[in-house]
């Protein structure tokens, strides 16, 4: 009898197909890319959330996190944290436009353009996050 | 090749059926939404007010603002939409069965909707 479910092979082999990224085209890599950040950011806004949740405690707890994230450390996490911010959207906006089946043939292009605005998005904020 | 097929092999080189568009064009479309509302976020949180809100008093004076508040509940529920839509795709990209996708789907709703429950509740908790 059918349970309309794929055979435990089949399933085996999508899901190693998903890490498997060698030898295959960039837009596969970016692919991953584009997952990879995007479970990061995932990650980020329940610890972005966990740390607002110190606003309903008062100043005084929530002053002090304030004053220990200003340091190096964290400050180099939040160059990290608009690096796969920059990444995910500007990748997943070259995702999106190739997706709905617009400049399908320059989608190379403009996967170049969107790593090079990354770069220089992220070099922005880190300038601006330190000089601060 | 209609759209949906072109939309599924586009976006996905992992996909092995075609599948409903619906929750792909939401993904999208709410991706587009928080590339303009977090840069809303940002800079009202780091240049509107001079140095960025450092301070309990800052944030809970920035928040106040009706506008801003509004803003952050629509930040706050399209960022939480386009998030479970991402672990969810990233989930069945994984090839479950239809039994586990539906599983997969209930329980990224119930996270969704408990995670902006509670951020609806802290940002009235911390302006009132």
């Amino acid at each position: 009898m059918s349970t309309g479910a794929p055979p435990r092979s089949s399933r085996l082999r999508a899901t190693s197909r998903w890490v498997a990224v060698r030898h295959r085209g960039s837009g596969t890599w970016a692919y991953v890319a584009n997952r990879i950040t995007g479970l990061a950011l995932v990650g980020y806004l329940y610890i972005h959330l966990a740390v607002l949740s110190l606003l309903a405690r008062g100043p005084g707890s929530y002053d002090r996190f304030v004053d220990v994230m200003r340091s190096p450390v964290f400050l180099a996490l939040d160059v990290v944290l608009v690096a796969g911010w920059v990444i995910h959207a500007l990748n997943g906006l070259r995702l999106t436009v190739v997706g709905l089946g617009f400049g399908v043939r320059a989608q190379r292009t403009m996967l170049i353009v969107a790593a090079v605005a990354g770069v220089v998005a992220t070099v922005t904020a880190a300038v601006l996050l330190f000089g601060d | 090749m209609t759209t949906d097929t072109r939309m599924t092999e586009a976006a996905s080189p992992f996909a092995t059926r075609e599948r409903s568009s619906t929750a792909w064009l939401w993904q999208a479309a709410s991706g587009v939404a928080l590339l303009v509302l977090l840069t809303v976020h940002m800079v009202a949180h780091h240049f509107v007010v001079e140095g960025g809100l450092r301070t309990y008093a800052e944030v809970v004076d920035y928040l106040r603002s009706p506008v801003i508040f509004v803003v952050e509940h629509l930040f706050l529920a399209t960022v939480t939409l386009h998030a479970m839509l991402g672990v969810r795709a990233v989930l069945f990209d994984l090839g479950p069965t239809p039994a586990i996708e539906r599983r997969i789907t209930r329980w990224v709703t119930g996270v969704g909707v408990a995670t902006v429950v509670y951020g609806v509740w802290l940002l009235w908790a911390v302006v009132r």
